[in-house]
């Protein structure tokens, strides 16, 4: 392999905060996602290759690690992914363009509505639709939910496994409390399925507001709680300060985006540089660190917390003054005409009839939408062939980005901290694999 | 800066906001590096593979909008479709691009290729292609020269066939009173 | 009159549908020998009452259903009342494979060498529809039904079941075993 000749340094135009913490680049030489054994190690000492398979006991999913061990430090790295291919991109091709935003959800399992959002981002695109005011803030709200829901996760998982087990508890709690919420507006917990090309599936269900405001109300007093279980933490601190370090210049170049970019000191938000719904129009705050480890990674999720619970207070704000707005575009066809309409109209009885089962028709081309999701960049790159189905999707998953960069960061580590890295990169097998 | 600079340009092409610069096949290497170094896109955000067997071979049809936007009455194109225009080879290889400064430029790098055609690696221009170039390999069969280790990632090592190809069937159980789906 | 497994205890069925016919642990064992495949001695109705209090699941996450199933594990739906909050990671230790998410076929060999590893008396239960039967990925990629490799005593519907869906699965399977039902793997004669 050629290596690209070096850039001058003064080319880099990224918005960058801090200084890196280590010189040159950590990513391998041979293969930038496999760390090697050195040569010398393997003929002086005895190096022992564990599994640590895709059955095992931290909650990240079916990842497997096959690690070279001196002793307790890792020495060589290499990770198997695919365990959990699905076969989305080949599935959703089969399917009309209603049914396939039914399959996006399932891909980041956790952030599930981010994946709906781009999907059904892209359609719109595609068809040059206008959605409506209301359509747009709900689906803002419901994405921050959702964001706060696998920041929560990834804290609850992610400190049990580190030893700190009773914050499992405390953040599930909270997660009930949102899935409550999903619950309400859509009748699903997980995979709501809410968002339709054009706007939303339904009308936002009437007592909605004043729940998510009592939620909105006891998310930062929440969120305390878990600072003080965690923060001055010696046991954590030990276990997060200074492990999994990764550079900025390694981070861009191994297509770091979301929390571990951030954490790496590149002040780098999709919401920021290309505002999508109307993230132009909220006022919230980027976190951005400088430590490039596993307690900076922790840090910008436990404020994107917060930020995230200001957004959504701006949201209902925004929200509770739309009543009786549309919640769906107006073009009929893409969209079903509403139901009393059928009985009277034969025009709205024909659409609806050619929508459900043929499916809309989106016109020729090819685009690809990009999200800031709890993990980073998400995005979707979607060709139509003119027809009622899709002609490709294909998923830009961050956590398959994310995943790239183990290699990387687990420089010097020991096995506790490889547990600690890869549950701070945050990745999660189904956006992996696809 | 003009997109004709890049090397190995064919042409640009604008649509949905968004810019594709095509660019030859044997070239899409230098292209790549005359992105991120002169033109600053730093970002690989994705690489992807398109496959467009049996594209031009059934009718299309886009959308009627009469000029105050889309019409109840106006009915859909039954027999007036037209066929789509064919594609230059089989294969699209698509890069996104991001550069990470204010407004967020992005471009797609576009090269196309037919079964069997070779394409040089991408790994040193930005070491994040490794996975997607081994993904694409695994799934459309794209030989990539120049990679360190191109093997299957998403599928079995031993699985044959590349199962995102047109002519490879979706799998699974037969299903009672479904056709396709 | 043929015995019933309501009539050996089996409440959870006769309060959603009385006049429901066969369960499938019914089928399977044969409603008329029902008498002779359950006839249970005091000490055995002891060690099933034991093996029921605390069924120790094995920590088989792959997928959305994971995210539920960790859930049940919260204080809400809490399952440490059925003594079952500790996951065991080595199947060594573990009675219960809940088989929580899509199964790929490369996934599909762990999951047996898994299955293998767990000691007798064990059961699996296939949570959500990608373990029962593929659910909505009828592809080249996703094994169509976890039954197609291991014995599954329980399915679990939904994409994914809500906790409580999930928790009504596990009770079943506690009073299916009360009751005396044989686990899967020799109610259908495969190999453990």
């Amino acid at each position: 392999m050629t290596i690209a000749p070096e850039r001058p340094a003064g080319a880099r135009q990224w918005p960058l905060v801090g200084e890196p913490p280590y010189e040159g680049s950590r990513i391998p030489a041979r293969v930038p996602t496999i760390l090697d054994v050195p040569p010398a190690l393997r003929e002086v000492d005895d190096v022992l290759q564990v599994n640590f398979g895709p059955n095992h006991p931290s909650t990240h999913g079916v990842l497997r690690l096959i690690v070279d061990l001196d002793g307790e430090q890792v020495v060589g790295l290499s990770a198997v992914i695919g365990y959990l291919h699905t076969g989305f991109e080949k599935n959703m091709e089969q399917k009309t363009w209603w049914k396939a935003i039914t399959y996006t959800a399932r891909v980041d399992y956790v952030g599930y509505q981010n994946n709906e959002l781009v999907f059904v981002l892209a359609i719109e695109k595609l068809l040059e639709l206008e959605v409506p005011e209301k359509a747009t803030w709900m689906r803002m709200l419901l994405c921050e939910l959702n964001r706060i829901h696998s920041h929560l996760v990834y804290l609850g998982t992610s400190a049990l496994e580190l030893g700190a087990i009773s914050m499992f508890w405390y953040c599930f709690r909270e997660r009930e409390t949102i899935l409550d919420l999903f619950e309400m507006v859509c009748g699903a917990r997980m995979h709501t399925r809410y968002f339709q090309a054009g706007g939303l599936a339904e009308d936002i269900p009437a007592g909605f507001f004043p729940e998510c405001r009592k939620f909105v109300d006891l998310m930062p007093s929440a969120l305390d709680d878990y600072l003080a279980i965690l923060d001055r933490n010696q046991i954590w601190l030990k276990r997060t300060k200074g492990v999994g370090l990764l550079s900025a210049e390694d981070a861009i170049a191994l297509g770091q985006s979301g929390p571990v970019l951030r954490a790496s000191g590149v002040d780098w938000d999709l919401r920021r540089g290309a505002p999508y719904l109307a993230y132009d129009q909220v006022d919230f705050r980027v976190p951005v660190y400088t430590g490039c480890d596993v307690y900076d990674r922790y840090r910008v999720r436990m404020d994107e917390m917060a930020e995230s619970t200001k957004i959504v207070r701006q949201c209902l704000d925004r929200l509770e003054r739309m009543e009786g707005q549309p919640w769906i575009a107006d073009d009929r066809k893409v969209v079903l005409p509403p139901r009393e309409e059928l009985h009277t109209s034969m025009e709205s009885l024909i659409h609806h009839f050619k929508i459900v089962t043929e499916g809309y028709r989106v016109p020729e081309g090819e685009v690809y939408v990009a999200i800031e999701s709890p993990r980073g960049e998400s995005g979707v790159y979607v060709v139509s062939d003119g027809g009622p189905k899709p002609w490709r999707v294909h998923f830009r998953a961050p956590s398959f980005a994310a995943l790239e960069a183990t290699a990387t960061c687990t420089h010097d580590a020991l096995i506790a901290d490889l547990i600690a890295i890869v549950g701070s990169l945050d990745a999660v097998m189904g956006d992996t694999d696809r | 800066m003009s997109w004709e600079e890049v090397p190995g340009f064919v042409e640009v092409k604008e649509g949905h906001g968004e810019t594709t610069v095509v660019v030859e096949r044997e070239r899409i290497r230098d292209a790549c590096l005359y992105a991120r170094d002169e033109l600053g896109f730093d970002f690989l955000a994705d690489l992807v593979a398109t496959d467009y067997l049996g594209w031009d071979e059934h009718a299309v049809s886009g959308y009627i909008g009469t000029a105050a936007g889309r019409d109840l009455n106006v009915p859909m194109t039954q027999g007036f479709q037209a066929l789509p225009q064919g594609k230059p080879k089989r294969f699209s290889m698509s890069y996104h691009l991001l550069a990470l400064k204010h407004g967020a430029p992005r471009v797609r790098l576009q090269c196309w290729l037919d079964d069997g055609d070779e394409i040089q690696s991408v790994v040193s221009v930005w070491p994040a292609a490794d996975w997607h170039e081994r993904e694409q390999f695994d799934l459309m069969g794209i030989q990539f020269v120049g990679h360190p280790n191109l093997t299957r990632i998403l599928l079995e090592d031993d699985w044959e066939g590349h199962p995102l190809r047109k002519d490879y069937p979706i799998g699974g159980e037969p299903v009672r009173f479904s056709d396709a789906e | 009159m043929a015995k019933r497994l309501r009539d050996y205890g089996l409440q959870s069925e006769r309060l959603l549908w009385p006049t429901k016919g066969p369960s499938k642990f019914e089928e399977e064992l044969g409603v008329d020998e029902l008498e002779q495949a359950l006839g249970l001695t005091t000490l055995e109705k002891a060690v099933r009452w034991a093996q029921t209090k605390s069924m120790w699941p094995d920590t088989f996450g792959l997928a959305c259903c994971a995210i539920e199933m960790m859930s049940i594990v919260g204080a809400r739906y809490d399952l440490a009342r059925f003594g079952m909050e500790a996951f065991r990671s080595s199947p060594r230790q573990a009675d219960l494979l809940i088989v929580s998410g899509r199964v790929s076929h490369k996934m599909a060999a762990p999951l047996r060498q898994i299955y293998d590893q767990m000691l007798e008396p064990k059961w699996v239960i296939a949570m959500g529809a990608c373990a029962s039967s593929g659910g909505m990925f009828n592809n080249y990629a996703i094994l169509q039904g976890v039954d197609r490799i291991v014995p599954v005593d329980i399915y679990v519907p939904f994409c994914p079941p809500r906790p409580e869906a999930l928790m009504e699965g596990i009770i079943r399977l506690h009073e299916a075993h009360l009751a005396g039902v044989p686990p899967a793997y020799e109610r259908r004669q495969v190999a453990t």
